[in-house]
């Protein structure tokens, strides 16, 4: 019998794309055991903006997150890189991203997840060697995108690039539910035929509404994972849900490992939580024809609300969109996804604040249309250009990590012999004063916890109550202020 | 304020379990009857009885945001300020943050009294993450920098004065 199998995001791309990546680790150890008995094949624990909000808005230490979540599942553990990026936009030197690899490898990662935003795989391959040397299985992503060069044609050498690295998977992600199923039904193949025995995997949203129907053509085309996230923190801007995964996948004749039971106690809990902390839960999208053309990614809408508001500019969110459709065509179709994501975003929102268009060019897109990051997909467009002014000189052809100066060794001689590993690295990412905050020790976890448990701490926690009497079941309490 | 008491047969709490749609359930309930002083609630096997303070310790929910208006009089007061015309302004071309320099700990790239070209970089804003080089606009000296380094600004928040001329 074919198998499908799952990988889950719920405790990394879900609740980046439904509460801007702010799931501390408090609350996933309570359902951590129930993960890992679910049926998953694999976990993600890691990407770049978990990474980034842990540090700087979570004040958590994420090598800590990282550690403790590898230690407690037996499930193997994946973490997902931006390749020579890492965690942030910036490119890093090879003696980081090693460095980097060899450390997760240490922490407990099994699977080493890597992409390049540009899908130039030549930003994958310090990454790749550095993961395979540290024992790590390696799963290259290829970002699917939509515009007159991303053909299949395309994704057919992305695929070849990849498996010359060396893969033991390979993923279609598709950051922004563009795929659809007639799109699926022509690339996928065409994927799993040059992928021939490296094991394929679709990892897409759900914003069309059109991702579980895609998932269903991946499997029938010889996929053999898909991304999935628990029900609650399913759907909308996040993943497929596994519940209904792995129902389709049953029906098409596939056997899947996934247990129904306990996958209805890691909804209910993730349920809870989204109440507890009153954070929305994913609701199935409606077709949504515009975002075929500003395709901005899961996480970045709801962050892109949210810092319209505080900057008291959410009424020309639309015309912002709009312009983010011409950026991107202007800039040389960059996939929208981070960092160009948030590229193409903040240069449509300057376009349209300031009324001019390309008054203001952060540094970073113009180090973009040097080819300071990679390749880029096409040529960008002549009114940008001509307000770009780049010089040839300014050019760069070579592989983006070349350019980029050793660290490892000033970094050491600045921190002293005392210093590990883990805090050269967070030297290297971010400014010590970003880094106090992470001093503080880490809260006392709770590992399991039941309905009633959490209903009394909610009750406990209101300031509001001054008086609680429960009784359930032969259990009785009374609390009062 | 009104005691709320309630029987619900649509929440199903049998003789199982407590489950988490269940509590999901009467948190609901207890959120939104916070105007009530008294709650109770009994469902199957389950019956949850509260009493809230009242005046004193309300609801967070429910407490004036004094946080979010204060902070609101800042930017009309320094809007308030006025320039003679025979100077320069440097402005925000975007909600964001000031940098003076170009990495923590690095030398400005002016200082007041300096002189600077119409290309010479005189700080950054940081704009959802992204840095955009600030260049003086003018050939002149220096005069004032009103903001200070790390400072959030607003759109067209006035940063430099520089005096134009040939030093």
């Amino acid at each position: 019998m074919k198998r499908f199998d799952f990988v889950d995001v719920t405790l990394r791309d879900a609740h980046q794309c439904l509460w801007s990546t702010r799931m501390t680790t408090a609350m996933m150890t309570p359902i951590l055991s129930e993960i890992d008995r679910v049926g998953y094949a694999y976990i993600n624990i890691l990407g770049g903006a978990v990474f980034d909000v842990c540090v700087r808005y979570l004040h958590e230490n994420p090598w800590e997150r990282v550690r403790l979540l590898c230690e407690r599942l037996s499930t193997p553990c994946d973490a997902l890189t931006r390749g020579q990026s890492l965690y942030t936009f910036e490119l890093f030197p090879d003696d980081i991203v090693a460095l980097n690899a060899q450390l997760l490898a240490r922490l407990g990662v099994k699977v080493f997840t890597v992409y390049d935003a540009l899908n130039d795989n030549r930003n994958l391959e310090s990454s790749v060697k550095a993961g395979r040397e540290a024992g790590m299985k390696i799963n290259g992503w290829m970002t699917y995108t939509l515009s007159p060069v991303h053909t299949d044609a395309y994704y057919v050498e992305r695929t070849k690039e990849l498996l010359a690295l060396g893969m033991d998977f390979l993923c279609i992600k598709d950051p922004t539910g563009l795929l659809t199923p007639e799109r699926g039904a022509t690339l996928f193949p065409a994927v799993v035929q040059a992928a021939g025995k490296i094991p394929v995997q679709l990892h897409s949203h759900c914003q069309s509404g059109l991702a579980p129907q895609v998932y269903e053509v991946a499997m029938n085309s010889g996929f053999r994972f898909g991304y999935t996230a628990s029900e609650p923190l399913a759907n909308g801007a996040s993943l497929p849900a596994t519940e209904e995964i792995d129902e389709r996948a049953q029906r098409l004749g596939f056997e899947t490992s996934m247990n129904r039971i306990v996958l209805k106690q890691i909804a209910g809990y993730f349920r809870w939580l989204c109440e507890r902390e009153d954070k929305p839960c994913g609701a199935v999208a409606q077709y949504d024809a515009a975002l075929y053309e500003h395709q901005i990614p899961g996480g970045m809408v709801s962050n892109l609300r949210y810092q319209l508001e505080t900057m008291k500019l959410s009424h020309r969110l639309p015309e912002i969109l709009e312009e983010v459709a011409r950026v991107r065509r202007d800039l040389g179709y960059p996939i929208v996804v981070s960092p160009f994501a948030q590229y193409v975003v903040t240069q449509a929102t300057l376009n349209v604040v300031q009324g001019e268009r390309y008054k203001t060019i952060p540094d970073e897109i113009r180090k973009y249309a040097m080819g300071y990051y990679g390749r880029l997909a096409a040529r960008p467009s002549n009114e940008f250009l001509d307000r770009l002014n780049l010089k040839s000189s300014e050019l760069i052809t070579e592989r983006p990590g070349e350019h980029i100066e050793p660290r490892v060794p000033r970094l050491r001689a600045e921190l002293g012999a005392s210093a590990g590993d883990e805090d050269l690295l967070l030297a290297a990412f971010y400014d010590k004063t970003m880094l106090e905050p992470l001093e503080k020790p880490a809260p006392a976890y709770r590992f399991r916890t039941t309905p009633l448990h959490e209903l009394v701490s909610w009750l406990g926690a209101r300031r509001d109550i001054e008086y609680a009497h429960i009784r359930f079941a032969g259990t009785e309490m009374t609390f009062s202020a | 304020m009104q005691p709320f008491s309630a029987s619900c047969n649509h929440i199903r709490v049998a003789d199982r379990d407590l489950t988490y749609e269940d509590i999901v359930q009467i948190v609901e309930l207890i959120k939104s009857t916070s105007h009530f002083s008294e709650f109770r609630l009994k469902v199957g096997e389950i019956e949850v009885s509260l009493k809230r303070a009242d005046g004193v310790r309300r609801p967070a929910a429910e407490m004036p945001q004094r946080s979010i208006e204060s902070p609101a009089a800042e930017p009309s007061g320094k809007a308030l300020r006025t320039f003679t015309q025979d100077v320069r302004l440097v402005r925000a071309p975007m909600v964001g943050i000031f940098y003076r320099a170009p990495a923590p700990g690095e030398p400005s790239f002016v200082e007041v009294g300096q002189s600077v070209a119409p290309d010479s970089i005189v700080c950054i804003i940081e704009v959802m993450k992204l840095m955009n080089s600030i260049e003086a606009g003018t050939r002149g000296v220096v005069r004032e920098i009103l903001v200070s380094n790390g400072a959030g600004v607003e759109y067209g928040e006035v940063l430099m004065v520089i005096e134009p001329g040939r030093p």
